[in-house]
């Protein structure tokens, strides 16, 4: 969705609404062109246990793993998405834009 | 986007068409070609990104990568490079067992970044790929084209069959000084063909273990480069380590010169220590940066070592791994940034900066 200069990726993560801003925080990709899927999940070495398919979305750069329902980066929690407010009314996703942007 | 300095970046992937390649091969290569049996294959490790970046696609889905017409609209305008060098990253071809096919095709693939790409955008400049398999067949190769005016460097896959400073190579690097271009190196195919595992260690389990040792071959090339005498015996020589980052070599440097004391009559012709046989033959490209959680202890190591004069900036891309301009700009200490981001580049391979190359072109116009 672009909205002036803000571009926002849209997601419904399993009926949960999910805005986020299209900037990746490492070198600032248009990270909602990433593919949205699940992941390994922590396990035992030579153990493969997928899980949380459609909550993750990764960075079509350098591959950074996001948690969309928390917008952190899954390999450090300081680097997140910038995400807004999302209200759903009968059928229509509101998105709240904090002045200034 | 405008910046205080200029950028050139010194490591851009096309993607010839293989149909196109076709057409400059003989037989019987053409047909193998175009049957699909290109060469050694890789080693298949799988990286879950992609290694070609996933949204670098156009609307009619072709990739930005695959025509030099897109290549200058959507990347060298988007980001206002003054000069890119396309190295074509085929190269694990170069490491097949059968030298004459190999050779064939790095000329048939030479022959359409020549023919196809370089006259699309005057700001695009081109590696020649050589196959190192065969060094006679490799050096006629930069006989048949390094005299051409878009051909800056030669360019060789890192993965090898034995250390790149022995004598076997040499008929290479001496064809490279006679037309005075850089010889380079370009990570991704360790392990395959005929090359060593891609670690001395052994094969690794998967591509972030192999990613990250990439660096492995790199040292090694290295250290054989200089003990071997390659830059005594060709003196102007000079040598480019790209996408292998910065951070491993000041300490490799100090080990290098440390050994020196002790051993430097096994190599006699080494008359300095070795670190200055680096700083004066040997460049490295930037890209994959590396992040230390404090940026503060990649400047510091960026003090260690020529930086002004060994490091040029390099995207890497339509790679997954690659950065952008103002990214590479940003790691590094301002004072840095003209050099790293085009002027040691324009230096190295003569690339005339832009208010020159307008004064020719009217000039040229005015009496065309
Ligand atoms: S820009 Fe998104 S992971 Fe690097």
């Amino acid at each position: 969705m672009e909205l002036d200069r803000l571009s926002i990726g849209v997601f419904n993560v399993r009926g949960t609404f999910v805005a986020v801003l299209n900037v990746c925080p490492h070198e600032l990709a248009p990270v909602c062109l990433g593919p949205v899927r699940g992941t390994t999940l922590a396990s035992l070495p030579g153990e493969y246990c997928w899980g949380r398919e459609g909550e993750i979305l990764a960075c079509p750069w350098h591959g950074w793993e996001f948690d969309l329902l928390t917008g952190k980066a899954l390999v450090d929690p300081r680097k997140h998405l910038r995400r807004y407010q999302v209200r759903v009314r009968e059928d229509t996703v509101y998105i709240t834009i904090p002045q200034g942007q | 986007m405008s910046t205080k300095w200029a950028v050139i970046d010194t490591d851009i992937h096309p993607r010839p068409d293989p149909a196109h390649v076709g057409r400059f091969l003989a037989e019987p290569w053409r047909t193998r070609y175009l049957s699909g049996n290109r060469g050694p294959g890789y080693l298949g490790y799988w990286n879950p990104i992609g290694v070609r970046r996933s949204d670098a696609v156009l609307p009619d889905g072709s990739h930005i990568a695959d025509s030099a017409e897109s290549l200058a609209r959507h990347f060298l305008d988007v980001y206002d490079i003054e000069y890119g060098l396309l190295n074509v990253d085929d190269l694990a071809i170069g490491l097949s067992p059968e030298g004459d096919y190999a050779a064939a095709v790095v000329s048939a693939i030479n022959d359409v970044i020549v023919h196809e790409w370089l006259p699309v955008d005057p700001r695009l400049r081109a590696s020649l790929i050589v196959s190192p398999v065969d060094p006679l067949l490799a050096a006629r190769e930069i006989r048949r084209l390094g005299h051409h005016p878009g051909v800056v460097q030669i360019l060789m896959p890192s993965g090898a069959r034995m250390p790149y400073g022995q004598r076997f190579y040499h008929p290479i690097y001496e064809a490279a000084a006679e037309y005075n271009l850089p010889v380079a190196i370009h990570p991704g195919s360790e392990g395959v063909g005929i090359a060593y595992p891609p670690t001395p260690a052994g094969y690794p389990s998967t591509y972030f273990e192999f990613h990250t040792g990439l660096v492995a071959s790199y040292i090694g090339h290295l250290i054989s480069l200089v003990t071997e005498g390659v830059f005594v015996k060709f003196p102007t020589l000079k040598w480019v380590i790209v996408e292998g980052g910065v951070s491993w070599l000041p300490p490799l440097l100090w080990r290098f010169d440390k050994n020196f004391k002790a051993l430097r009559q096994t190599t006699p012709w080494l008359t300095r220590p070795p670190s200055e046989y680096v700083r004066e033959h040997v460049l490295l490209t930037t890209q994959p940066m590396e992040e230390p959680d404090n940026p503060e202890h990649l400047r510091q190591i960026l003090a260690m070592f020529d930086a002004g004069h060994m490091l040029m900036f390099s995207s890497d891309f339509p790679h997954w791994d690659g950065d952008t301009p103002d990214f590479a700009a940003r790691s590094l200490p301002p004072a840095l940034r003209p050099r790293v981001m085009s002027e040691t580049a324009r230096e190295l391979y003569s690339l005339p900066s832009s208010s020159a190359a307008d004064r020719a072109l009217d000039h040229e116009t005015s009496h065309g």
